[in-house]
């Protein structure tokens, strides 16, 4: 189960000196539970059916690390391989990106290795990219369950081999969302200067204010 | 329809909620518990005068008329503009956007296009499963608290829609489009052929594969925006923030879940009637509304959370004076 210390539900918790925002998107086959994996880490909440996300939706939460505070911009995007070629919009100039597949569903993992290759090609040179195997709560529920063992086996392989950070997670029970999370905002440059940004500055941290570029937020100390 | 059951009926959903406003709203959606019923009563407490004046003046047409059939006429256009009653919604869009004729010149083609499969009927099939408890999970007739659960009858519009029109099939936003117009017309096949009418001639292009007609509007606004509120622009601009990231759900779910459901009921009483450039006319309407805050956005996220602000914003609620402000 996953650790909430580490996660602040409000915004006003920072005690340390440094604050980092990055712009973080999510990837996935329709219903394999994107919006779901962020309710969870936002609020908390999981509602058993979750409205079909129509564009994007648009959250933020900030997470603890030992000496800096990570602000997460959340783009939860629409799954639908119609709003595919809207998808650019929102992983451009992200630093991270979830891709997110459903552990029972095969045809969700091969939609996610695209969209990998694709966050690979067209992405930030330097995006974490994280895959999250949701809907872990089903794994042994499942007739198939030698197909679900497949599937793990296979993605954990992938991930080894595309340097991908990798959980398989339940938005319905928790495990390992903010982990996930917290997984990245390990993983996430602090000091190095633009990410993806285009406003590398000295390596001055934010005091306990909001970073205001309007773009290329790579980092507060980039 | 007998001018007595039109005087008995002649009032709008939520006119019998005043001074207990329920937990559910007269469209059966459930309220939120951050829903601000003192704004709503304030809201309410003025626009019931408002319609109870328009059911009278429309009672006055329907009884001028031939009973049966609604006619579009410049009378009528700047009624709707005005509202229509709950009472005649369904007729009036059933009938001003050409459904009931369509209907009527096409006895059996709806049972017939539930009775047959076509090529890509799995895909459609399971992208319409997919979706069937994720539309509005938070309203009584689709999350099977009702006996009349419309869920059934979604599904049923959607796979008839989706064989008729391949090049569309089934694309996200239309479930909430069916479910909205299931809500307001009733009737299974009526429901049908409404939604047919919207999207194959009333927005043509909207839900293609391509999303072609979406695009053009998203360029169109882009322009209108630079030519009207050049400032807003500008700011758009500075955060490279397309027209897309804010507005592209507002016109695919045709302001379903973006504004409140009165509102969204405002435009559509304008839009079936007066074809699509209703939707840009509301968008700009927002923008316009907005434009101060907007100027105050150093960059995207906070114009995003600007815009997402609307759906409790009291100048949005208050449809009637938002549909005046509109034209």
């Amino acid at each position: 189960m996953a650790s909430r210390s580490s996660v602040a539900r409000a915004n006003n918790t920072n005690t340390q000196g440094k604050i980092c925002q990055f712009k973080l998107v999510l990837l996935g086959e329709s219903a394999v539970g994107k919006s779901s994996l962020v309710l969870r880490f936002v609020k908390g909440q999981f509602h058993e059916y979750q409205e079909s996300t129509i564009g994007a939706a648009f959250l933020t939460q900030t997470v603890c690390l030992q000496d800096i505070t990570v602000k997460f911009e959340i783009w939860d995007t629409a799954g639908q391989e119609r709003y595919h070629s809207l998808a650019p919009m929102y992983y451009r100039g992200a630093q991270a990106a979830i891709v997110v597949y459903d552990i029972t569903n095969q045809d969700t993992f091969t939609r996610a290795k695209t969209w990998v290759k694709e966050l690979q090609r067209q992405a930030s040179p330097n995006i974490v990219i994280a895959l999250a195997g949701n809907k872990a709560d089903l794994s042994n529920k499942r007739m198939v369950e030698h197909d679900v063992i497949a599937i793990l086996q296979e993605a954990a392989a992938y991930s080894e081999e595309n340097g991908l950070l990798f959980m398989e997670t339940s938005a319905k029970t928790a495990m390992n969302v903010n982990d996930i999370f917290l997984a990245i905002a390990e993983k996430l440059p602090k000091n190095e200067a633009g990410v993806s940004g285009n406003r590398p500055t000295a390596g001055v941290g934010l005091a306990a204010t909001e970073n205001r570029e309007s773009s290329g937020k790579s980092c507060c100390g980039s | 329809m007998a001018n007595k059951e039109v005087q008995k009926n002649g009032k709008f959903a939520g006119s019998s909620t005043l001074g207990k406003l329920s937990k559910i709203d007269p469209h059966g959606f459930e309220r939120s518990d951050n829903f601000d019923y003192v704004s709503y009563e304030i809201f309410e407490s003025e626009y019931l005068g408002v319609l109870a004046h328009r059911a009278k003046r429309w009672n006055q047409i329907i009884k001028d008329g031939d009973k049966k059939t609604i006619h579009s006429n410049g009378k009528v256009k700047r009624f709707c503009r005005k509202g229509i009653p709950d009472c005649y919604r369904a007729k009036t869009w059933m009938n001003l956007s050409g459904a009931t004729k369509r209907m009527e010149n096409s006895l059996d083609v709806y049972e017939k296009l539930l009775e047959t499969g076509c090529s890509n009927d799995v895909e459609l099939i399971e992208a319409i499963k997919t979706d069937l408890n994720r539309t509005f999970p938070e309203n009584i007739y689709f999350n099977g608290k009702m006996t009349d659960d419309k869920r059934q009858s979604l599904y049923n519009i959607l796979l008839a829609y989706g064989r008729r029109s391949p090049a569309i099939g089934y694309c996200q936003g239309i479930n909430f489009v069916a479910a909205l117009i299931l809500l307001v017309v009733k009737d299974e096949e009526k429901s049908f052929w409404l939604l047919s009418t919207l999207l194959d001639h009333i927005l043509p292009q909207y839900y293609t594969k391509s999303m072609l007609s979406l695009r053009v509007e998203m360029e169109v606004l882009k322009e209108l925006v630079s030519s009207k509120y050049p400032l807003c622009q500008e700011v758009m601009e500075r955060a490279q923030a397309p027209w897309m990231i804010v507005a592209s759900k507002w016109i695919i779910c045709l302001f379903i879940d973006v504004f409140p459901i009165e509102t969204v009921l405002r435009i559509w009483d304008c839009m079936f009637v007066e074809g699509s450039k209703i939707l840009l006319r509301a968008t700009l309407c927002v923008i316009k509304q907005n434009e101060t805050k907007l100027l105050l956005c150093k960059d995207m996220p906070e114009i995003v959370k600007l815009f997402e602000s609307i759906k409790t914003d009291t100048t949005v609620l208050e449809c009637h004076h938002f549909m005046q402000k509109c034209f």
